[in-house]
C-alpha cells in the first residue's frame, strides 16, 4: 500500500531506474524532465497521440496517466528506437516518403506503429488503420506517412526468417 | 488535483482504508475521462483512490448462466475474450468506436459507467444487452439492472464511496449490433447511436433490446420499441415501424455536437440500419 508516496521505479527502455515524483505529476511531465523529450505534449486530452509511449506492450497516452501509475511496468519511449546514424525500418520509411513536416506527432506515430507490429501478425490495411487512429498530424494529410508505414509492414513481411527466428511458431 | 494517490491492493484493504482519508476523495480507474479533467483544471478531489490495479475488478469470468466482465477490464482487453465475443455482440461491436485504440488500452467499463455520460458507447451496448451492474460498499453489496444506474447527465445512482465492482451479462443466444453517428467514421463522440440485442426465432424476434446513446439525459433504454418488435417478423415494414416508434422515444437536445432534430431523425434511420444487418 502506498501513501503520499514521492518515487515511482519502473523500467524505461529496459533500464530499471527510480524517479523522485509528486502524486500529481503526469508521466509525461516525469519523461521529459528527465530527459526523454521525444514523448510530446499535445492535447491533454488523449486525443493527438503526440505523447504515446508503450507501457506493457500496449500504446497508451503518457499525458493521462500519473507518473506513479507507472510503478513496475516497462515503459518504452521514442528514445529506445534507432538513432540518426542508425534509425529503425519505420523511421527509414518514413524519412524517404517525405512524412515528416513539423515533426511533433512522429515520435507518437511511430510508438502507435511499433505496437501495431509487435501486437499484430499479417497486418491489413484495416487493422494498420484502426492502430493509427490514436495519432493526430495537422501538416501532412496523413497519406505519405501512411505510405511510410504500409513500406515498412511490406518490408517485415518479406523479411519471414529474421521475423521467424525472433517470434519462434507463426 | 491529487494531492495524494493511494492505492490498495485488494478490497479489503480498500475499505479498511477509505475511513482515513480525505473526504474529497475519487476512484481513479484508467483515468481517460478524469485525468483529462484534471488537464483542463476541472478535477479538484484531493484525494484519488487508484483501484486500476485491484484483483477483484480485473477478470472476466463465465457462469453456466452469466457471462462477468470485471470494472477495471480493459476495453481492449475485451475486444480481445472469446466469451466476451460470444456472449457480448452489441459490445463488440461498439469496442470499434469507443474511442482510439490507446484510449482503449487504458480505458474500463467500470470508468464508463461511473462518469455517467449519455454518450457512453460501452455503456450503451451494455444496456442494450441486457447487463446488470454489480456494486459494493464495505461489506454492502448490491445489483441493479444496468439501466437504472444512470438518473441524468453525469449523475449516476452510486452513494459515497459505493464502487462498481462487475457487469453481468445473461448468457442468451443472440444477435447484436451498435451504430454509431459521429464527426467522422472513427474517434469521435457521437451524435446519435444505437445498439441492439435481438433473441431470433427463425425470422421472428422473441426479444428485442434497443438503447441509444446521446440523445436522452441518459443512455437510453427503448423500452417501447424493445417490447413492440417482441414476437413480430423482421420484416421491412416491421422495421420502418419500429425507426418511427423510437423517433417518438428518445429527448435530444441541441449541443456543439449537433441539433435535436437530426438527432431524432437519425434515431431512425440508424436503427433501421442495425435491424436490417440482422435480417441478413
Amino acid at each position: 500500500m502506498k501513501t503520499n508516496t514521492c518515487s515511482v521505479s519502473f523500467s524505461i527502455n529496459g533500464e530499471k531506474k527510480t524517479f523522485a515524483t509528486r502524486p500529481d505529476e503526469k508521466l509525461l511531465d516525469l519523461l521529459r524532465r528527465e530527459g526523454y523529450k521525444g514523448t510530446k505534449y499535445g492535447c491533454g486530452q488523449g486525443t493527438c497521440g503526440a505523447c504515446t509511449v508503450i507501457m506493457d506492450g500496449r500504446a497508451v497516452y503518457a499525458c493521462l496517466l500519473y507518473a506513479m501509475q507507472a510503478e513496475g511496468r516497462k515503459v518504452r519511449t521514442i528514445e529506445s528506437m534507432g538513432t540518426y546514424d542508425k534509425p529503425a525500418p519505420i523511421q527509414q520509411e518514413l524519412v524517404a516518403a517525405g512524412a515528416v513536416q513539423c515533426g511533433y506527432c512522429i515520435p507518437g506515430i511511430i510508438m502507435s506503429a511499433t505496437a501495431l507490429m509487435e501486437t499484430e501478425k499479417d497486418i491489413s490495411d484495416e487493422v494498420a488503420k484502426e492502430y493509427m487512429d490514436g495519432n493526430l498530424c495537422r501538416c501532412t494529410g496523413y497519406e505519405k506517412i501512411w505510405v511510410a508505414l504500409r513500406r515498412t509492414l511490406d518490408r517485415a513481411a518479406a523479411e519471414p526468417k529474421k521475423k521467424a527466428s525472433k517470434g519462434g511458431k507463426k | 488535483m491529487p494531492e495524494i494517490i493511494v492505492k490498495p491492493a485488494s478490497l479489503k484493504e480498500l475499505w479498511k482504508t477509505l475511513p482515513a482519508l480525505g473526504k474529497a476523495r475519487r476512484y481513479l480507474a484508467g483515468g481517460t475521462d478524469i485525468v483529462t479533467a484534471d488537464n483542463a483544471g476541472a478535477e479538484s478531489s484531493e484525494c484519488w483512490v487508484d483501484i486500476s490495479d485491484l484483483p477483484e475488478l480485473g477478470a472476466i469470468k463465465e457462469t453456466a448462466r452469466a457471462l462477468f466482465i470485471g470494472s477495471g477490464v480493459k476495453i481492449s482487453a475485451i475486444e480481445n475474450s472469446a466469451p466476451a465475443r460470444r456472449w457480448c455482440p452489441a459490445l463488440i461491436a461498439a469496442i470499434p468506436h469507443f474511442a482510439s485504440p490507446s484510449l482503449r488500452n487504458m480505458a474500463t467499463l467500470g470508468g464508463n459507467a461511473a462518469n455517467g455520460s449519455p454518450c457512453a458507447d460501452g455503456v450503451c451496448a451494455l444496456v442494450a444487452e441486457g447487463a446488470f451492474v454489480h456494486l459494493a460498499h464495505n461489506g454492502k453489496k448490491r445489483c441493479l439492472p444496468l439501466k437504472d444506474l444512470f438518473l441524468g447527465p453525469k449523475r449516476t445512482a452510486l452513494e459515497k464511496d459505493e464502487l462498481i465492482t462487475a457487469f453481468e451479462v445473461p448468457k442468451t443466444k443472440h444477435f447484436g449490433a451498435y451504430l454509431k453517428l459521429g464527426p467522422r467514421a472513427y474517434f469521435g463522440i457521437s451524435k446519435a447511436a444505437v445498439a441492439v440485442s435481438l433473441e431470433m426465432s427463425g425470422k421472428t424476434v422473441k426479444r428485442a433490446s434497443i438503447a441509444l446513446g446521446s440523445v436522452a439525459p441518459v443512455p437510453f433504454y427503448a423500452v417501447k420499441t424493445s417490447a413492440w418488435l417482441a414476437g413480430k417478423p423482421l420484416s421491412s415494414e416491421v422495421v420502418l415501424a419500429a425507426a418511427a416508434l423510437v423517433m417518438t422515444e428518445v429527448s435530444p437536445i441541441t449541443d456543439s455536437r449537433s441539433e435535436a432534430d437530426y438527432r431524432r431523425e437519425m434515431c431512425g434511420v440508424l436503427l433501421e440500419r442495425a435491424l436490417k444487418s440482422v435480417c441478413r
